[in-house]
């Protein structure tokens, strides 16, 4: 069974223009005491408040801009459906600003996900965002390395070892939004100058060299993306990288998350 | 992808002498016989280039684009006409590499090094691994990636951080030293315990050898603590004599640069365990206000008891360095007091400040001092 609720807190957004951004509710919000009758904050919290300050920055330099971040809330958990009013108030509570609610089942989530024309869905579960990439929803995995670090800009790193084209073998299903994403990132962020952004975007290439790294910036650039901060690991360890740059979340071309 | 890296339809039609002659103002470009067996390896279809070494087995040497390569016209743009214009200067000549900068006959130096080791021990990776860590952007890494490619270096690391302090990377790859163009960086690096040292263009560089790295340290306050050098500021010359006297047999404290002449102590052990100690590649030097009869004495007792070699101490007695460096030639050498590595640039030496100690709270005109 999929429902939809709007969030009638939040000014819908322009369907033709805004970029749509699934989170899983279960990635917003913590547990909360039975009792109580709101959620805590769970792990995505910063990342949703750095998306919303996107949008609020976007619109003061336009108030008539269209493209922005529609934060649409998913919930599969069948425990946490049952909860959905408390969903819904948490979400007010926290002045989140979330366009809808989706609440589906595990099997047709990502049929959900389709009819809502997601364009990244952000999961802390693995299995979910495997399933949504395999029918072409650009999917990234959150967990507490990314996600939770409270920030001033929204910090979004590609993984450069995805990005470069391979020249042979099946393009992956997300490849296409893949392109179409990381093209509205560069397009929001040339709503900018360089020292007022909300987005700072980093490139890190682990596997190769340098010409990799070369390869994977000509890529993005062609895709209209300005990357700020670039890291050429080759095989070094990427995780201090992580912790010094906090990206909110990472994003390779197919799979996005941290593998190995 | 637009490189602009040698390849073997360039060798063989002779056009490597231009490109050799753009890059090669102050000679340090790599001998021919190099480039040929570069070409050969992809001729015989070997990987064209090693894979650089774990961090953690390492030397691991961290310099900024500014000292590498020459970048001063790109820094006006930056401070005449702001970001935005910089950024879009660098990407108008994305395709013209950089001059070599101050680091650049150090970095070749380290290669060359590199290339000995890789000889007599093909399996280890104890090497030096050289990292460019900038606060550029990342706008200007395909210029510089770019530049790399065409002066042939082996650098395939690299954090461009858009503005952001690098620290965090550099105490993550245990960066054993840092050179940068601005001292505020450098400061921020001593702090975290990481040597470091800030390097400045200058328009006179005498040529430096091709085959041997040389490095040569200022005593107090860059290898040693800067106690005596407390001292000297505080009560005068002869407090300080009576103080070395008093004190000989007791070990000075370490100082910034201590740990890098160790590493540089540990692969030179590694050239004389394999019978090469007369052809070592790296050289290391001492030169001190401190006199060898008397203040002296300390500091090499110092040194011995740590357990660190150094090939050549010159105990100058408060003469000026310049003259002897000039001799020596370093790829670099390491001072705390401006005066010295004013007066060492002026003769052409390359020459690098450490901004650490009691040094620093003075006026480095005021600070000809004669018997540090």
């Amino acid at each position: 069974m999929v429902s939809t609720v709007l969030n009638t807190d939040v000014k819908q957004k322009d369907a033709d223009h805004a970029v749509v951004i699934a989170v899983t509710s279960r990635a917003v919000f913590g547990s909360g005491a039975d009792d109580d009758e709101v959620y805590g904050e769970g792990l995505a919290f910063p990342l949703l408040q750095a998306l919303q300050r996107v949008n609020e920055h976007l619109l003061m330099n336009n108030p008539a801009e269209l493209l922005l971040f529609d934060i649409v809330l998913l919930t599969t958990d069948s425990q946490q459906q049952q909860q959905s009013p408390r969903i819904i108030s948490s979400t007010r509570h926290y002045g989140l600003e979330v366009g809808r609610f989706c609440f589906s089942s595990e099997e047709d989530f990502v049929e959900n996900l389709l009819k809502n024309n997601v364009q990244l869905f952000l999961s802390t579960d693995r299995n979910e965002a495997s399933q949504a990439t395999q029918r072409g929803v650009l999917s990234a995995l959150l967990d507490h390395q990314t996600a939770s670090c409270p920030s001033e800009q929204l910090k979004v790193l590609f993984f450069g070892d995805a990005v470069i084209q391979p020249d042979t073998g099946p393009t992956p299903p997300s490849r296409q939004a893949a392109r179409s994403f990381s093209a509205q990132l560069g397009e929001m962020q040339r709503r900018f100058t360089m020292s007022d952004s909300p987005l700072s975007i980093g490139l890190v290439t682990w596997r190769g060299g340098r010409d990799s790294c070369a390869d994977a910036l000509h890529t993005l650039r062609s895709r209209g993306v300005r990357v700020d901060e670039a890291y050429c690991l080759a095989e070094a360890p990427w995780g201090p990288i992580l912790s010094v740059f906090r990206p909110h979340f990472l994003l390779s071309d197919g799979f996005g998350g941290l593998e190995g | 992808m637009v490189t602009m890296s040698l390849d073997p339809v360039q060798l063989m039609s002779g056009q490597v002498s231009e490109l050799k002659v753009a890059s090669s103002s102050n000679g340090n470009s790599r001998g021919l016989w190099e480039e040929k067996e570069e070409f050969d390896r992809e001729h015989l279809g070997l990987p064209a280039k090693p894979k650089p070494p774990k961090p953690e087995n390492a030397v691991t040497i961290a310099v900024s684009s500014r000292v590498l390569f020459r970048t001063e016209r790109e820094q006006k743009v930056f401070e005449q006409k702001g970001v935005e214009e910089y950024l879009r200067y660098q990407i108008e000549h994305e395709n013209e590499p950089f001059a070599p900068g101050p680091a650049f006959p150090f970095v070749k130096a380290l290669e060359t090094v590199n290339a000995r080791l890789r000889d007599l021990y093909p399996q280890s990776e104890e090497l030096f691994d050289i990292v460019l860590v900038t606060y550029n952007h990342a706008h200007v890494g395909i210029r510089l990636i770019n530049t790399i490619n065409h002066h042939n270096l082996f650098i395939e690391r690299f954090c461009m951080t858009g503005g952001s302090s690098p620290i965090g990377y550099l105490k993550a790859w245990q960066t054993n030293l840092y050179l940068s163009a601005d001292a505020d960086k450098v400061r921020e690096a001593l702090a975290e315990g990481i040597a470091a040292a800030t390097m400045f263009m200058s328009e006179k560089i005498t040529e430096v050898s091709e085959y041997q790295l040389r490095v040569a340290f200022d005593g107090d306050a860059v290898l040693f603590s800067d106690e005596s050098e407390r001292i000297f500021k505080a009560h005068g010359l002869d407090k300080f004599f009576e103080h070395e006297r008093e004190n000989e047999d007791t070990l000075l404290d370490h100082g910034p640069l201590k740990g890098f002449l160790e590493v540089l102590g540990k692969l030179q052990k590694k050239f004389y365990a394999k019978g090469q100690r007369l052809d070592c590649p790296i050289r290391t030097y001492l030169v001190t206000a401190r006199s060898a009869a008397s203040s002296g004495i300390r500091a090499l007792k110092t040194l011995r008891a740590w357990g660190l070699e150094i090939d050549e101490a010159l105990f100058l007695a408060g003469a000026p360095k310049g003259p002897m460096l000039e001799k020596i030639r370093p790829h670099i050498f390491f001072d705390d007091q401006m005066f010295h590595v004013e007066g060492a640039a002026e003769m052409g030496t390359i020459a690098a400040h450490v901004p650490y100690g009691i040094a620093q709270n003075h006026n480095p005109k005021q600070n000809a001092s004669v018997g540090k």
